[in-house]
C-alpha cells in the first residue's frame, strides 16, 4: 500500500514541480535561519554563525538533487528531456529527418497495407459463431475432380436429406445452393443473386437475425414462400424500411413474404453476394431417383465440440455406403467418398500462396528501407564522432549514448510509422477496388486495430534495430584519436566503412532477388498474353442481356427477340458476322456431365464433365474459331431436325482418341439418364474456357434451338431457353464504335431492355488475365522500389567515402594521377560492392525459387534470360550510382582541396 | 579522538525521525535534525540536509504529514507530525530494528 501512495505522490508532483521547488527553497532557507539563530545565541559572530550553519547542513545542491530524485519520476523526466534534445537535433538537419521519415513511412505503410490484406483474408476468423467448428461436407465422385484442390465437394438433393441425419459428430448440418431470381414488386424488376437454404444452415452458422426471424423446418417442408433479406438489400432496395417484415415481393413472378433481415456483415455463401435467402423446399423432381446424379448442392455443418473431422468423415462414409447400396444397377459402378474440410481453410486455400508471396515481397522492401536508414544514421554518427568523443571523455556511459542513439532512431521510426499508417489507409481505400476478383473474403480487409498495432510494433522494432548501427559507431569511438585528430569532421574508420559496405551489399542482394522475381513474373505474363486463345478477339464487340419473364413469358417471344436481334445486327454497316452464346470464352464457369458413346473412363466409371455452351447464329464465324473437321451449325439445325453437337479438339482427343469424331454420338447426363443422342457434326479448335494460362478444357456446343430436345425432359413448359445470352458481333469497324450501334439496335427492338457488360472481346480477355496482372504489377512495383532504394544506398555510400577521402584524392592528383584514374578507382569500388551483392542475390534467388514456382507460366525459375538481364541491370545501376561521386571527385581542384583540409 | 562519525542507514534515519516526532510532537525540519543530534549525544554526525529527503519519503508513504505554520520566532516554516499509520509503523519498525540488531550481536559475539 505504501508503494502505491508513493507512486501516486510521485506522479502528482511531476505536474507541480515549480511550486514544490519554491516550497523547498523556503523550507531550506528557514532551516539555515534557525541554525544561524541558534549559533548566534551560543555566542558566535554573525560570520561564524552563518558558516557553521551551512557546514552543518551539508551540500545544498546535492540535497536539492536528492530531494528531486525522491520526489518526481526521474527516469521519466530524463527520458522526456532526451526526447526533446533528439527532436531538436533532428530539426537542425531537416533534409536527413525528412528523408529518413519518408523512407520508413513508405516501407511501413506498404507492409501494413499488405498485412491488412493478409489479416482480413487469412488471419481473421469468419464472422459466424465459433467459426473454428464450421466445416464443409461434400462428395468426391470417382472419375471426376470434385472435392479436390479447393473444391469442397458437392452433394445431391437426396444426400442433403440423408447427410442431415448424422447426429453423432455434427451438431447440425445444412444444405444450400446458389440461384438467381428476378425480383419484382418493389420498383424496377432486377435480376439478383440468392440462395436456397435448409433452415438448419442458420443454426449451423449461429447468427441471429437483426429483425424478424429465419424460416422454420415446417416452412421448408410445406414449401412456404418466405424470404430473409440481407442487410445490404434491406438498406438499398427497401430503403431500410423498419416495417419491412411482412412485405410481399415477387421472385420469378411468384409471391414471397419477407419474414426477416440478417445483420450487417452476414454473408453466406461466402463471396457469393446473396441478396436474400429462401427455404430449400426440394421439389418432387429434385428428390426423384433420376436426380441421384445431380451434384448441384453444397453443405455446411458445425462439428460437436468433442468431434474431429475424421470422425465426421467416417460418419458420412457410413451414410454414403448406404446411398451406394441403394443405387440402381445403372449406377452400381459409381463410387462416392465424402470429404470434410474446415470452412475457412477451404475458402482461402487457393489464395494463401499468393498472399504469402506478396507479404514476403513487401517485407523485402521494408528491409531495404531499414538498411538505408541504418546507413544514414551511421553516417550521421560518424560526422558527430568528435562530439561523442568529448562526451565519453566527460564521463558519459556507453549505455547512455546507446540509449540516445536508439531514442533518436525511435523518434524517426515512430513518426514514420504513424505516417505509414496514414499511407496504408489511403492505399487500402483506393486499392480495394483493384484487388483480383478471385481473392476471397475481400470484404474483411480494412485498416483496423490489428493492422495499426502491427505497424507501430514494426516501427518500434525497426527503430531499435536501425539505432544499433550508430550505437555501434559510438562504441568503437577511440576517444584519444578523435580528440587529437585535426580533422573538423569525423572520418570513417575501417570498421565503419566495412559496416556500411556490408549493409549496401545486403541491400543489393535483396533487391536483386526481388528484381529477378519481377522479371520472371513479367515473362510469365507476356507468355500468357501470347497464348493461342483458340479464337480472335480483335474487332469483336460483346454485350449481355437477360429477358425477364414479365416481358417474355413464352419460348416463342424469346426466340422472336433473338431472331430479330440477329437480323438487325447483321444489317448494320460494317458487320461481318453475329452470334449469340450462353457463355463467353475466358468467362465460362459451368460444367455439365455427359456420356460419350464408346468411351470407357480409365479412372473407373463415374462422372465425366465438360464445359459447354449453347449458341445461336454465326457464333463460330464471329469469333473466328477455326474448324478442324466437319461443319459449323446452320439454320437447318433446329428443333425438328437431327440433334447435333460440335465438340472441340480436346474433347475429341480425350474421348475418341485417334478417331474421327464426326458421326460419333454423345448425350447429356450420365448413362442412366438416357437423354437423346446427339451426333457430332463438327470439331473446332480449343477455345480458352477459363483463363488463358490454364490448359485446354474439353468443351461441347449445342444449338440453342435443340436444347429442349437435348435434355429430353423432365422440363415443364415454363422452362425457357435462350433468354440470357451474350451477343458477339464481328465488324470491320473498330469495336468501340460498334458498342453504340449495338445498344441502338437493342433499344429499337425493346426500349426497356437493359444491355449490360457492353465491351470489346479484348476487354473480356483482359479481365480474365486480371489476377495474374495484379500479381505481376504488385511484385514488380515492389521490385522497382527495392532497386531504387538500393541504388540510393550505393550512391550514399560511395558519395560519403569519396567525401571523406578528398584529401587522399587531392594528394593522388597532385602526385600525378590523371582524372580518369580517379574515376576508375571510385567506379571500381562501386562495382565491387555490386559484384558481391549480385553473387549473394543470385544465391538467394535460387533459394527463393520454390516460393515463386506456382506463379510462373511457361518459365523456369532459373530462366537464363531473366537472370542475365537482372545481373546486368544491377551492374549498370551500380555504375550509374557511382558515376556522380566519381566525376565530382575527379573535378576537384587538388590545391584548393588540400588548402581546405 | 573526537566523536565517532558513522554513516546513518536510510531506514534507521526514518525510525529516528518517527521516534522524534512521537516524543516531541509536531516539529519543523531543523528541530528534528537538532533533536536527533542532541539525543545521540553528538555521536552521530549527519549532514542536517539529509533529513529532508527522508522527510519527503516518509510523507510520500503517508507516515507523516506536513503543514505550513509559524515558528517561535515568527518565521514561516513547514511542520511535520505523525499520522495514525505512522504511529503504528513505529512499533513495527522498532521490532524490526531490535531483531536485526540482536542477530547482528549474536553473529559478532566472540566465540560464535
Amino acid at each position: 500500500m505504501d508503494w502505491m501512495r508513493t507512486l501516486l505522490g510521485r506522479i502528482r508532483s511531476v505536474f507541480r514541480s515549480r511550486r514544490l521547488d519554491a516550497d523547498l527553497d523556503e523550507e531550506l532557507k528557514a532551516h539555515i535561519e534557525f541554525a544561524i539563530a541558534e549559533n548566534l545565541e551560543q555566542g558566535m559572530s554573525a560570520e561564524e554563525a552563518r558558516t557553521s550553519a551551512l557546514r552543518g547542513f551539508g551540500g545544498v545542491t546535492q540535497i536539492r538533487e536528492a530531494y528531486r530524485v525522491q520526489r518526481g519520476m526521474p527516469w521519466l523526466q530524463m527520458a522526456a528531456r532526451n526526447i526533446r534534445i533528439a527532436i531538436r537535433q533532428l530539426r537542425s538537419s531537416p533534409g536527413f529527418a525528412i528523408t529518413a521519415i519518408l523512407t520508413l513511412a513508405l516501407g511501413i505503410g506498404a507492409t501494413s497495407a499488405v498485412f491488412s490484406i493478409v489479416d482480413g483474408v487469412l488471419l481473421r476468423p469468419l464472422r459466424f459463431a465459433n467459426p473454428s467448428r464450421l466445416v464443409t461436407l461434400g462428395d468426391q465422385v470417382s472419375g471426376g475432380h470434385m472435392g479436390e484442390n479447393g473444391d469442397p465437394g458437392w452433394v445431391t438433393a437426396p444426400e442433403v436429406v440423408s447427410y442431415q441425419g448424422i447426429t453423432r459428430s455434427f451438431e447440425s448440418l445444412g444444405g444450400y445452393t446458389n440461384v438467381s431470381y428476378e425480383l419484382s414488386g418493389i420498383g424496377q424488376p432486377f435480376q439478383i443473386a440468392a440462395a436456397r437454404m435448409t433452415p438448419s444452415v442458420f443454426s449451423v452458422l449461429g447468427v441471429a437475425p437483426l429483425m424478424g426471424r429465419v424460416f422454420t423446418p415446417e416452412e421448408d417442408t410445406k414449401k412456404a414462400q418466405v424470404a430473409v433479406l440481407s442487410y445490404a438489400t434491406w438498406k438499398t432496395r427497401f430503403n431500410a424500411n423498419p416495417q419491412v417484415i411482412g412485405t410481399k415481393i415477387d421472385l420469378n413472378q411468384s409471391p414471397y413474404i419477407v419474414v426477416g433481415v440478417m445483420p450487417r456483415n452476414f454473408e453466406f455463401p461466402i463471396d457469393a453476394g446473396c441478396e436474400l435467402w429462401v427455404p430449400m423446399s426440394f421439389s418432387a423432381g429434385e428428390l426423384a431417383p433420376e436426380a441421384e446424379t445431380n451434384w448441384d448442392f453444397l453443405m455446411v455443418g458445425r462439428l460437436k465440440p468433442s468431434s474431429t473431422m475424421a470422425q465426421a468423415q467416417d460418419d458420412a462414409q457410413r451414410v454414403a455406403a448406404q446411398t451406394m447400396h441403394d443405387y440402381p444397377p445403372d449406377l452400381s459402378t459409381v463410387r462416392i467418398r465424402p470429404v470434410v474440410y474446415p470452412l475457412h481453410e477451404i475458402t482461402v486455400m487457393q489464395a494463401r500462396p499468393l498472399l504469402q508471396m506478396l507479404f514476403l515481397a513487401v517485407v523485402v522492401v521494408l528491409l531495404i528501407a531499414c538498411v538505408n536508414l541504418a546507413g544514414l544514421l551511421l553516417v550521421r554518427a560518424i560526422s558527430r564522432q568528435r562530439e561523442t568523443a568529448v562526451r565519453l571523455a566527460l564521463g558519459a556511459s556507453i549505455c547512455t549514448l546507446l540509449g540516445q542513439t536508439i531514442l533518436e532512431s525511435l523518434i524517426i521510426s515512430v513518426s514514420g510509422g504513424v505516417l505509414g499508417i496514414g499511407l496504408a489507409a489511403v492505399a487500402i481505400a483506393i486499392g480495394k477496388d483493384y484487388l483480383p476478383a478471385n481473392l476471397p473474403l475481400t470484404s474483411q480487409i480494412a485498416l483496423n486495430w490489428t493492422v495499426a498495432v502491427f505497424a507501430l510494433l514494426l516501427a518500434l522494432v525497426t527503430g531499435v534495430l536501425c539505432g544499433l548501427a550508430p550505437g555501434f559507431a559510438a562504441l568503437r569511438t577511440n576517444v584519444n584519436a578523435s580528440l587529437k585528430n585535426g580533422v573538423r569532421r569525423g572520418s570513417a574508420s575501417g570498421a565503419h566503412v566495412r559496416l556500411r559496405s556490408a549493409l549496401v551489399v545486403a541491400e543489393i542482394a535483396i533487391a536483386l532477388i526481388l528484381l529477378c522475381a519481377s522479371g520472371l513474373l513479367m515473362r510469365s505474363y507476356l507468355n500468357m498474353s501470347h497464348v493461342d486463345l483458340g479464337f480472335q478477339p480483335d474487332r469483336v464487340t460483346t454485350a449481355a442481356y437477360a429477358l425477364l419473364q414479365k416481358g417474355y413469358p413464352t419460348q416463342a417471344r424469346v426466340d422472336a427477340f433473338n431472331n430479330q436481334l440477329l437480323l438487325r445486327l447483321s444489317q448494320l454497316p460494317g458487320v461481318q458476322s453475329v452470334g449469340l452464346t450462353s457463355s463467353l470464352p475466358t468467362m465460362n464457369d459451368c460444367c455439365m456431365a455427359f456420356t460419350a458413346d464408346g468411351f470407357v473412363n480409365p479412372r473407373g466409371p463415374g462422372w465425366t464433365p465438360a464445359a459447354y455452351s449453347q449458341v445461336i447464329g454465326d457464333f463460330f464465324t464471329a469469333m473466328r474459331v477455326p474448324l478442324v473437321r466437319g461443319r459449323y451449325f446452320t439454320d437447318d439445325d433446329n428443333a425438328n431436325s437431327q440433334l447435333v453437337v460440335i465438340v472441340n479438339h480436346e474433347f475429341a482427343e480425350h474421348y475418341w482418341p485417334n478417331q474421327n469424331p464426326i458421326g460419333k454420338r454423345m448425350h447429356i447426363g450420365p448413362p442412366k439418364r438416357r437423354a437423346p443422342w446427339m451426333t457430332v457434326v463438327g470439331e473446332v479448335a480449343d477455345v480458352k474456357v477459363y483463363v488463358p494460362d490454364a490448359g485446354a478444357t474439353a468443351e461441347f456446343y449445342q444449338p440453342a434451338a435443340q436444347l429442349d430436345k437435348d435434355y429430353g425432359g423432365p422440363f415443364s413448359a415454363n422452362d425457357i431457353f435462350g433468354s440470357s445470352e451474350h451477343v458477339v458481333v464481328r465488324s470491320a469497324l473498330p469495336p468501340e464504335q460498334m458498342e453504340n450501334s449495338v445498344r441502338a439496335v437493342v433499344r429499337s427492338i425493346d426500349p426497356q431492355l437493359p444491355l449490360t457488360q457492353v465491351q470489346t472481346m479484348e476487354q473480356v480477355v483482359s479481365q480474365s488475365e486480371a489476377p495474374r496482372r495484379f500479381n505481376t504489377i504488385i511484385v514488380s512495383s515492389f521490385g522497382l522500389a527495392a532497386v531504387l532504394l538500393a541504388v540510393l544506398g550505393i550512391y550514399s555510400v560511395i558519395a560519403f567515402s569519396v567525401a571523406s577521402r578528398i584529401e587522399e584524392m587531392a594528394i593522388r592528383m597532385a602526385l600525378g594521377s590523371r582524372r580518369a584514374d580517379i574515376v576508375r578507382l571510385i567506379l571500381s569500388s562501386g562495382l565491387k560492392l555490386a559484384a558481391v551483392g549480385a553473387f549473394l542475390g543470385l544465391a538467394g534467388a535460387t533459394a527463393a525459387s520454390s516460393v515463386l514456382r506456382p506463379f510462373l507460366f511457361h518459365v523456369s525459375p532459373f530462366d537464363p534470360l531473366v537472370i542475365a538481364l537482372t545481373g546486368m541491370a544491377v551492374f549498370a545501376l551500380a555504375l550509374a550510382a557511382s558515376a556522380l561521386p566519381a566525376f565530382r571527385a575527379a573535378s576537384v581542384d587538388p590545391m584548393q582541396a588540400l588548402r581546405e583540409q | 579522538m573526537g566523536e565517532q562519525k558513522s554513516d546513518v542507514l536510510q531506514g534507521t534515519l526514518d525510525l529516528m525521525v518517527l521516534k522524534t516526532l512521537e516524543t516531541m510532537g509536531p516539529l519543523h525540519g531543523y528541530g528534528i535534525a537538532r533533536r536527533i543530534e542532541q539525543v545521540s549525544g553528538n555521536a552521530l554526525t549527519l549532514s542536517q540536509g539529509t533529513i529532508y529527503p527522508a522527510l519527503l519519503r516518509l510523507e510520500q508513504r503517508g507516515w507523516i504529514r506536513s503543514e505550513w505554520g509559524t515558528s517561535e520566532m515568527n518565521r514561516r516554516a513547514k511542520f511535520y507530525s505523525l499520522t495514525r499509520i505512522g504511529r503504528k509503523k513505529i512499533e513495527d519498525e522498532t521490532e524490526n530494528w531490535e531483531r536485526v540488531s540482536a542477530t547482528m550481536a549474536r553473529i559478532l559475539a566472540p566465540g560464535s
